[in-house]
C-alpha cells in the first residue's frame, strides 16, 4: 500500500526526501538545520548526477559514435562491452603531466576550466526532476536560467586568452560569437513556450504540458529552433568552431592538459546534459507520463535526447562559422520571431472562441 | 526542402547504428580463411596418402622430407613427414601433385616461433605414427600367414607329390 502510494501520489523521490527530512529533525530537533542538511543532500545530489552523466556519457558517446561508424567500440577494459573504460579514460588523464604553457598568465589560466563549471553546475538548480523534485523552483526559473547559463561564454574567453596561443584565443572568440548569436533564437524559442504556460516557473510549465498537450505538438517550430540551438550552446558537431581540431588545434582546451582538461571534459558532458533536461522540461512534458514513475520517465525522456545529440554529433559535418553565424541571424532568429508572433495570436484566437 | 540532406543523413547513421558491424575482435574472433588460401600449417591424411613421395619431388624448395618404410608385403608407409617451413614458398604446387587430395593447408596464418628448430612441422600425428605401425604388424602378420599357408601348400604338394 505504501509503495502504491508512493508510486502515484508524490513520486519516488520526494517520498524518500520527506522520510530524510524526518530523519534529520528526529536527530537535530531544529527545522533550520534540518533544512540546511536537506539542501547539502540535494547538492551533492546533483553533483553526484553531473559526475556520474559524466561517466556514463564518455561510455556512450563512444559507444554511439563506434556503432554510427560501423565499429563496436570500447571492448577490451572491463569485459567484453568495455564497461571500464570511462574508468581507463579518467586514470589516464589523472595520470598526465600537467603542462603550463610558457608566457600564459598563470591565475587566469588555471581559472578558466574552474569557472567553467560553476555555471554548468548552478543551472542544475532549478530542473524540476519529478513533481516537486527540485533544489530551487524559482518562480522566474527560465529567466534565471538563461543568466546564469550565458556566463559560460567567459571562462571560455578567459581561458582561451590566458593561454597565450593564437589558436586558443581564436577559440575563445569564437565562443563569444557563436554562444552569444545562439542565446538570441535560444531566447525566443522559449517565449512561446512561456507564453502558453503562462509562467517563467519550470514546474509550472511541465504542468501545463500535463493539462494541455506536450509542447512539442503545440510548438515543433520552438522546438526544432531549441534544439539547434542548444546544439550550438554546447559546442557540440556541426557547431563544435570552438574546438575545431582540423583548423584551431582544440580552441581554448589546446593548452590544457590532464585534469584541467578533464574539468572542460566534465562541463561538456554536464552541458549536453543540462540541454537534454530543458528539452524534456520545456517541450516533451517532463516527468509527466503513464504507469511509470516520474523521475523514470524524466530520465527516459532524457537520456532519449542525449542520444539524439549524439546522434547529430555523429552525423553531421562541421559548419564554417560565418554559415552558422548566417543561420542563426537569418534563419533560426526570424523563425523563432514568427512562432512567437503565431503563438500570440493563437492565445488570443483563442479567448474568443 | 530545406533540411532534407540532413535528415537522409540521419537515417544513414540511424541505419548504421543498429545495423551489423564490421569490427572483429581479432585474437578472440578471427575471419574464416578463403577456400583456397595458401598458408600455415601442411595438413597430411595419413589414411589417404600411399607414400608415393610426389610431393616431396613436386617442391620447388626441397621443403619436404619423407621417409618412407616398405613394410613386409613390399608396400610403402610414410613414417615421418617433415615439412620445412621455413623453406615453403606456399607455391601449393605440393598439394596439387598430390593424386590422392591426402595433403591441405590448416589456414592457420599465425605461425610465427621463436626459434628455427620450431620451424620443422612433423606432418604424420601420433594417431599417424600408431596407424603406421599398425599397418606395419598388419602387413607383417599377413605376410607370415601368407608365407604359413604357401609353405603348408609346398608341404602338402611335396608329400602329394610323394603319395
Ligand atoms: S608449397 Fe611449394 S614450397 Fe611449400 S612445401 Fe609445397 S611444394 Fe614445397
Ligand atoms: S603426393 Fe600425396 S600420397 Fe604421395 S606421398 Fe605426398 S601426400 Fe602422400
Amino acid at each position: 500500500m505504501d509503495i502504491l502510494n508512493m508510486m502515484m501520489g508524490q513520486g519516488v523521490v520526494s517520498t524518500l526526501a520527506d522520510q530524510l527530512h524526518n530523519l534529520f529533525m528526529l536527530l537535530f530537533d531544529n527545522a533550520v538545520v534540518a533544512g540546511f542538511l536537506m539542501k547539502c543532500v540535494g547538492i551533492g545530489a546533483i553533483l553526484g548526477i553531473i559526475s556520474v552523466a559524466a561517466i556514463v556519457f564518455t561510455y556512450g558517446e563512444r559507444k554511439v559514435c563506434a556503432f554510427m561508424q560501423v565499429r563496436i567500440g570500447p571492448n577490451r577494459v572491463g569485459g567484453r562491452f568495455g564497461l571500464l573504460q570511462p574508468i581507463a579514460d579518467m586514470l589516464k588523464l589523472m595520470s598526465k603531466e600537467d603542462i603550463i604553457p610558457q608566457g600564459c598568465d598563470r591565475v587566469v589560466w588555471a581559472l578558466g576550466p574552474m569557472l567553467l563549471f560553476v555555471p554548468t553546475a548552478l543551472i542544475y538548480a532549478f530542473f524540476p526532476f519529478d513533481n516537486g523534485v527540485a533544489l530551487a523552483d524559482v518562480n522566474v526559473g527560465i529567466f534565471l536560467m538563461l543568466a546564469i547559463s550565458s556566463q559560460a561564454v567567459l571562462p571560455f574567453l578567459i581561458s582561451g586568452y590566458a593561454s597565450n596561443s593564437k589558436y586558443a584565443f581564436i577559440g575563445g572568440m569564437r565562443t563569444v560569437a557563436q554562444m552569444l548569436s545562439y542565446e538570441a533564437p535560444m531566447v525566443f524559442s522559449l517565449l512561446g513556450v512561456v507564453m502558453l504556460s503562462g509562467s517563467m516557473r519550470m514546474s509550472d510549465i511541465v504542468n501545463a504540458q500535463s493539462e494541455q498537450l506536450w509542447f512539442i505538438l503545440m510548438q515543433p517550430i520552438a522546438f526544432v529552433v531549441f534544439v539547434i540551438s542548444a546544439t550550438a550552446e554546447t559546442n557540440r558537431v556541426p557547431f563544435d568552431l570552438v574546438e575545431g581540431e582540423a583548423e584551431i588545434v582544440a580552441g581554448p582546451f589546446a593548452e590544457y592538459s590532464g585534469m584541467r582538461w578533464a574539468l572542460f571534459f566534465l562541463a561538456e558532458y554536464a552541458n549536453l546534459l543540462s540541454v537534454s533536461i530543458l528539452t524534456t522540461v520545456f517541450f516533451l512534458g517532463g516527468w509527466n507520463g503513464p504507469f511509470l514513475p516520474g523521475v523514470v520517465w524524466f530520465g527516459l525522456k532524457v537520456l532519449a535526447m542525449v542520444f539524439v545529440f549524439m546522434w547529430f554529433r555523429w552525423t553531421f559535418p562541421r559548419t564554417r562559422i560565418d554559415q552558422m553565424l548566417a543561420f542563426s541571424w537569418k534563419i533560426l532568429l526570424p523563425l523563432a520571431l514568427v512562432n512567437v508572433l503565431f503563438t500570440g495570436v493563437g492565445i488570443y484566437a483563442r479567448q474568443w472562441m | 526542402m530545406f533540411g532534407e540532406g540532413l535528415l537522409t543523413g540521419m537515417g544513414v547513421t540511424w541505419k548504421h547504428f543498429w545495423g551489423k558491424k564490421e569490427t572483429f575482435c581479432y585474437p578472440e574472433e578471427k575471419l574464416p580463411m578463403t577456400e583456397r588460401f595458401r598458408g600455415g600449417h601442411l595438413v597430411l591424411d595419413h589414411k589417404k596418402c600411399i607414400a608415393c613421395s610426389l610431393c616431396s619431388l613436386a617442391c620447388p624448395n626441397q621443403a619436404i622430407k619423407l621417409k618412407i618404410v616398405p613394410d613386409a608385403k613390399k608396400k610403402r608407409h610414410m613414417q615421418s613427414y617433415v615439412h620445412l617451413v621455413g623453406r615453403c614458398l606456399y607455391c601449393n604446387l605440393c598439394v596439387e601433385a598430390c593424386n590422392m587430395h591426402a595433403l591441405s593447408w590448416d589456414k592457420n596464418y599465425a605461425i610465427s616461433s621463436w626459434h628455427k628448430e620450431e620451424m620443422e612441422d612433423e606432418l604424420v600425428t601420433a594417431e599417424g605414427l600408431a596407424y603406421f605401425h599398425e599397418v606395419m604388424e598388419k602387413a607383417k602378420a599377413e605376410a607370415e600367414a601368407e608365407a604359413k599357408v604357401a609353405a603348408e601348400k609346398a608341404e602338402a604338394e611335396k608329400t602329394g607329390g610323394d603319395a
